[in-house]
């Protein structure tokens, strides 16, 4: 297999999702299983299909959860690399996104677990990247642009201070919209523990950012 | 359900995520009108869920895919040169053993001919010692007859 052959196969139009993309396709809960299915049988387009609806949701993941678009592009990557390698010896037994964003959980923690001390020593000099690159919206007039990152700030800061795993409960929750078996799929706990760390994780973010109603 | 437990809190954060089944919505909705511990906890809840709001992603790298796709290939390649690389790992231990054995052969070779050449150098050397024996008794008899020889005195 050469450098571009599996690129150049996603590019055929019957073969590629992003080509040939119809959301209408993915009613069926099972779509992603039946789409990983397909990869381990060898069918390359399959997985172009599961990451051109997963790649989105991943990287927004880390990028709330690491705080830096570089850092949550290169997990998201090692996430869909992981995906690809366990082709052979997957198995259906849960659904798709909770295992996709069980390897997303496990390598995100793990990150905020090793880096911490770097990353919030980088987070002091440049705001991680994060807030620098957030585009200004040209229907705010100045001022508003300033509250708006302002309030931002606030947002990103209430988020970050929050415990590891009540961060990622909170993304899962808010962002991804998983039910809350599923986050404890994910986080591989009891539905009765994840709702205390919701608990937790809302109690804390109202004690900070109620006042931005 | 007491106002200020845990699961009235959760039905709340149920309810602004969406969660929260129409009839018990409903229910809660009226609740909210009337109940002085549920309202400023539901106004709290809804001001956290649209502050989150405003985190909104950032746009993703256009060479993401690219990237991925060049990772997984390096990663094929990789894996064929080292199905490729597992014969010859298994013919590594009996390569090794037979350069042992060879090195043992070439030592064994080296040293016992040592020995050999023992037997025809003395046979060698009495031939030798014959030859200039009988070489002297010539020189010996041209001498008795007269004849000049380099032994002789000048």
């Amino acid at each position: 297999m050469n450098a571009t052959s599996i690129e150049s196969r996603l590019a055929q139009p019957s073969w590629n999702g992003r080509v040939n993309s119809n959301k209408s396709d993915f009613g069926s809960l099972d779509r992603d299983a039946d789409l990983m299915l397909r990869v381990r049988q060898g069918d390359p387009s399959s997985f172009g299909l599961l990451l051109e609806r997963h790649r989105g949701p991943v990287i927004h993941f880390f990028y709330r959860m690491v705080q830096n678009q570089a850092v949550a592009e290169e997990l998201a990557q090692e996430v869909f690399l992981r995906v690809y390698r366990s082709r052979e010896s997957y198995e259906p037994t849960a659904k798709f996104t909770t295992w996709l964003f069980r390897i997303a959980t496990h390598l995100g923690l793990n990150w905020i677990r090793d880096g911490r001390n770097e990353r919030r020593q980088g987070s002091l000099d440049d705001d991680g990247d994060g807030a620098a690159r957030q585009v200004p919206d040209r229907a705010r007039n100045v001022e508003q642009e300033l509250v708006y990152q302002a309030r931002l700030g606030e947002v990103r800061q209430a988020i970050e201070n929050l415990p590891s795993k009540q961060r990622a409960a909170v993304l899962m929750h808010k962002y991804q919209e998983l039910e809350y078996a599923q986050i404890a799929d994910v986080l591989r706990c009891s539905e009765s523990a994840v709702k205390s760390l919701l608990f937790r994780a809302y109690e804390a973010l109202r004690s900070r950012l109620v006042h931005l109603a | 359900m007491e106002c200020s437990s845990r699961q009235a809190a959760e039905r709340i954060v149920a309810y602004h995520a969406g969660t929260l089944d129409p009839h018990a919505a409903a229910a809660l909705e009226w609740h909210l009108k009337a109940c002085p511990v549920c309202r400023p906890l539901s106004a709290a809840q809804q001001a956290v869920w649209s502050a989150l709001d405003i985190w909104q992603p950032l746009p993703i790298s256009p060479d993401f895919d690219q990237k991925l796709f060049q990772r997984i290939d390096a990663e094929e390649r990789l894996r064929w040169w080292q199905r490729l690389s597992l014969p010859r790992l298994s013919w590594r231990p009996s390569v090794s053993l037979a350069g042992a054995s060879a090195a043992l052969l070439v030592a064994f070779l080296l040293r016992t001919p040592a020995s050999v050449p023992t037997s025809p150098a003395p046979a060698q050397a009495k031939f030798q010692i014959e030859q200039v024996e009988r070489a002297l008794d010539d020189m010996d008899m041209l001498e008795q007859i007269g004849v000049e020889t380099a032994r002789s005195p000048i």
